[in-house]
């Protein structure tokens, strides 16, 4: 089942058409990602370690049925504590008709953001590549790095997809 | 009458493609000397059920084909025609554009309209060319041929009768064939639907025309609701004659199956026609003896109609029911008005042209039918399956799978309780282990297909190419019953249509170098499948030229591969699988622009098989593609490393024992081996490949599980064994990526996944770290 692009990258025309963000943080970085894209949000459980996979693949989970990898996006991108505690948080994301769940320190909120509000990024050089943000968005005094999070998902970086995979 | 056709159209996209594939089947099968009688019947039914449905449906183009080809069919079955190399190799080339056909109706692809309109007049000719050297009388059956009456010549007047499809009605169906018949002769309406009904209804006409029936029955066919038509010769009106004859109306392209009506004529005063085969006979107070006889002459044709006009109302059946498809007509004489008549019809066996007009006492009066028991065992096969959407059979495979998971769940919570279980909990849990798992087996078997549905493509592939090559080839099939995953059976045709293809053209040589090489000139191919442990193996095997390992390598150095002379056999022929990667001196449209390998191998890796080479210089080489039946029910052994628990396949296993302090020497200092009955396997440590910590402290604390994985055995050093399970397979590519040495992932009782350990690349990595070593 192809998971139809909405929002994100394809935000329609209309700047004033606002779509929902989930946020979530990573260390003091606050990241918002299309809530459409997010399948469900969960606590976090010892995955099944898969052999010589690099240190982010935290492993595979049951999630009813389906085996589902686990990314930590702290240690992905070197930011926060890395500790596991009953509140650690995996978001399970439905992205390219995959099923993938995400290690964040906390989920804080979703938001509605209009294309107008969604600036963009400077360029600059850090973990976190350009590629994957679709803007800087901010809410009072609090900015959000909106993020293509199914680009990041899909990409090579992460090492979830088969080269073959990926390039065709 | 406003029924969506369209719902229909995937089962007849399906039930046509099915057809042809039986057609072509069979007619790779046909003896071109000595055709088998029933199967130039069944190949006509299967050309005729699709041109059938295809009317149906308003394919039009489909049908027209279809029927052209359907005419020539019926003529060599009838024996009217002699069956030649030709013909079939048109048949084949109709059956080609058809499929494309059906795929331009599914939107995929686009039909070659000069393709078609060459292979229709390829057809008509071949069909058409003998009839002009011999216009012959009915050859339906001995008794029949000399009661025919010479067709009259001058006009003949029908009465035509019809009732259009829906679909032809609202098109120009009508409107065409009304024109067709004033271009033919005077054309008197006798009645027709009224206007508001867009010709939709019941149409009555008198046609006084030059032409035979033959000329315009067809039209009427395709334009009629199944079998709702008539056509029936007034020679009276004719003024022609004046003989009391029964005529059994022509029926070419007859109505479909389902309709196995008697249309009964008015007591016309018919004359004979032409090229299909009617029986006819004057029931006149003719003598008793001729009428008995005659039945049985005509109900031995394939054809099998027997029309007979009994004496007495308990005039034998027998004849009408000896043949499966036989049809028995029970004409009334005069003398007993009382008698209905009778048919013994068919059989919805689409060969059988309906029941034709019969010249009765009693007009309009309604047959009785009565079912031919001979034909339902015939059709048992075809009424016991049905179709169903793969997605519900997935749905329904994996709620078992979930149940499963629940019933071993349940299983290991009874096993914690130790003693205190009730001991009907545990009966009841060990039966419900049981039901469980016949019932997993029973819906697994679902989605297994025969291999057969893809061999059999390859004898079309095979014949074809052979002669395109100049080349004598049989191809030899074995294990065609061997099941394997339906998804599985799609994907795997593509590979093993190449790999036959290689071995054609680069395997088998041509029949004078044969000759001279002292092999027999025609060259085999075999094709066989069979199960071994959990795989599925298929072999593709030639006796052909066999590989030059030193045309390989020098091949390989030109093309910069890194290759060198140590290479064993196995690694030198593997290179052929390297995209680009051909030792054809020529290219040829077949192959040899080394395209095709390195896709069948991707293929079959991406299906988590593996492809094998064996060859012998001058012997031959063989294929061998081993696939793993991903849908089956692994029954695996549970081990632990570190803190993970593994499963490994049972079917690997061969025995498990826990090594001594020294059993283990090295070699060159790395490589570890062990001697497990006089022979020295290749040690692989589950810890370190997969960089765990392990909870045993050297060799003697854990165990070694000697695993043989097709034939390259390896000692699998472990933690622990923890037991015994049946388990299911997940993929892990579904969500994740492929992981070296990992088939698949599985869910354990308590809901952990626990990861499937892929034994033959596991002691891969043990033969190949022996050999860098080594």
């Amino acid at each position: 089942m192809e998971v139809i692009t909405h929002g994100g990258s394809t935000v329609s025309d209309d700047d004033s058409v606002a779509n929902e963000y989930l946020t979530f943080t990573l260390g003091s970085e606050e990241y918002a990602i299309d809530i459409l894209k997010v399948q469900e949000i969960r606590g976090y459980e010892q995955p099944t370690l898969i052999a010589n996979s690099p240190p982010f693949i935290k492993g595979v989970i049951n999630l009813r049925g389906i085996i589902v990898p686990i990314v930590d996006l702290r240690i992905k991108f070197n930011l926060g504590k890395i500790e596991y505690t009953p509140f650690t948080v995996v978001v399970i994301l439905n992205v390219a008709g995959r099923v993938i769940g995400a290690v964040v320190d906390s989920v804080s909120d979703v938001f509605s953001l209009t294309r107008a509000q969604i600036r963009p990024a400077p360029d600059f050089s850090g973990t976190f590549d350009t590629k994957y943000i679709l803007g800087l968005a901010a809410v009072e005094t609090r900015m959000m790095i909106v993020t293509d999070i199914e680009r990041l998902m899909t990409s090579a970086d992460m090492e979830l997809i088969d080269a073959t995979a990926t390039s065709s | 009458m406003t029924i969506d056709m369209s719902q229909f159209y995937q089962v007849f996209f399906e039930e046509s493609a099915e057809h042809l594939a039986a057609m072509e089947g069979l007619l790779l099968n046909l003896d071109i000397e000595n055709p088998d009688s029933e199967q130039l019947n069944a190949i006509f039914r299967a050309a005729h059920s699709i041109k059938g449905s295809a009317g149906t449906f308003g394919f039009t183009d489909l049908a027209e084909t279809t029927h052209i080809l359907e005419n020539l069919l019926d003529r060599i079955r009838k024996q009217e025609l002699g069956l030649r190399a030709d013909m079939v190799d048109a048949f084949l080339e109709s059956g080609d554009l058809l499929r494309d056909m059906l795929e331009a109706h599914q939107g995929r692809g686009a039909v070659d309209v000069q393709a078609v309109e060459s292979i229709c007049n390829r057809l008509r000719q071949l069909s058409a060319g003998p009839e002009e050297m011999a216009p012959e009388p009915a050859p339906a059956g001995g008794a029949v041929a000399t009661e025919a009456v010479q067709q009259p010549v001058g006009k003949h007047v029908f009465d035509i009768q019809f009732v259009p499809t829906e679909i032809s009605a609202k098109g120009n169906g009508v409107a065409n064939l009304l024109d067709e018949f004033r271009a033919m002769g005077s054309l008197e309406i006798i009645s027709q639907p009224d206007a508001e009904m867009h010709n939709l209804g019941y149409w009555q006409m008198r046609l006084v025309t030059d032409a035979s029936q033959e000329a315009f029955s067809d039209q009427i066919d395709f334009i009629a609701e199944n079998g709702a038509w008539r056509v029936v010769e007034d020679v009276s009106a004719a003024g022609d004659d004046d003989q009391a004859f029964g005529i059994f109306g022509d029926s070419p392209g007859a109505p479909d199956a389902e309709r196995g009506y008697g249309f009964f004529a008015p007591p016309l005063i018919p004359s004979s026609e032409e090229t299909d085969g009617y029986g006819f006979f004057e029931p006149l107070p003719s003598p008793a003896d001729t009428a008995k006889e005659r039945p049985a002459g005509i109900g031995q044709e394939g054809e099998g109609y027997g029309f007979f006009a009994p004496l007495a109302p308990s005039a034998s059946l027998g004849p009408a029911v000896e043949e499966g498809d036989g049809f028995g007509f029970f004409v009334p004489l005069p003398s007993v008005p009382d008698v209905l008549p009778e048919i013994a019809p068919r059989s919805d066996d689409p060969s059988n042209q309906p029941a034709p007009p019969v010249a009765v006492e009693k007009q309009g009066a309604e047959p009785r039918g009565r079912v031919a028991k001979a034909s339902a065992s015939a059709n048992a096969n075809a009424d016991s399956s049905i179709r169903v959407s793969i997605e519900k059979v997935d749905q329904l495979i994996n709620l078992v799978g979930e149940l499963v998971i629940t019933q071993a769940m349940l299983l290991q919570t009874a096993a914690q309780m130790q003693g205190d279980t009730p001991e009907r909990l545990v009966n009841g849990l060990a039966q419900l282990e049981r039901n469980t798992r016949d019932l997993q087996e029973s819906v697994m078997s679902i989605r297994m297909m025969q291999i057969s549905f893809v061999f059999s493509r390859f004898p079309r592939v095979v014949r074809d190419l052979s002669s395109k090559l100049g080349k004598q080839v049989e191809l030899k099939t074995s294990g065609e019953t061997t099941e394997l995953d339906k998804g599985l059976i799609e994907r795997i045709a593509d590979p093993l249509t190449h790999l036959i293809r290689n071995s054609l053209d680069h395997g088998i040589e041509l029949p004078e170098i044969r000759i001279a090489a002292g092999k027999n000139p025609v060259g085999t191919i075999t094709l066989k499948a069979y199960h071994q442990g959990g795989n599925i193996v298929i072999e593709v095997g030639d006796d052909g030229a066999g590989l030059p390992r030193n045309k390989i390598l020098a091949k390989a150095r030109e093309r910069g591969l890194p290759v060198s002379d140590q290479m064993t056999d196995q690694e030198v022929f593997l290179l052929i699988f390297e995209a680009g990667f051909s030792t054809a001196e020529q290219v040829t449209d077949v192959s040899g622009r080394g395209v095709g390998m390195d896709v069948v191998r991707r293929n079959i890796q991406a299906m988590g098989g593996r492809v094998e080479i064996e060859s012998m210089l001058g012997v031959g080489t063989r294929m061998t593609v081993r696939l793993p039946l991903t849908l089956a029910i692994l029954d695996g052994m549970s081990i632990a490393v570190g803190d993970q628990t593994y499963i490994l396949p049972l079917s690997y296993v061969v025995e498990s024992f826990q090594p001594q302090s020294g059993d283990i020497k090295t070699l060159s200092n790395h490589a570890r081996v062990i001697q497990v009955r006089g022979e020295y396997l290749p040690v692989v440590v589950l810890h370190e490949v997969f960089n765990l910590k392990s909870r045993a402290g050297d060799f003697t604390q854990g165990i070694m599980v000697v695993i043989d994985a097709d034939g390259i055995k390896a000692a699998l050093f472990v933690d622990a064994l923890v037991g015994q399970h049946q388990v299911v397979i997940k993929s892990l590519e579904a969500n994740y990526r492929r992981v070296q040495g990992i088939s698949g992932a599985t869910i354990m009782g308590d809901g952990h996944v626990a990861l499937i350990l892929d034994v033959s690349a596991i002691a891969g990595m043990a033969k190949t770290s022996l050999q860098k070593t080594g």
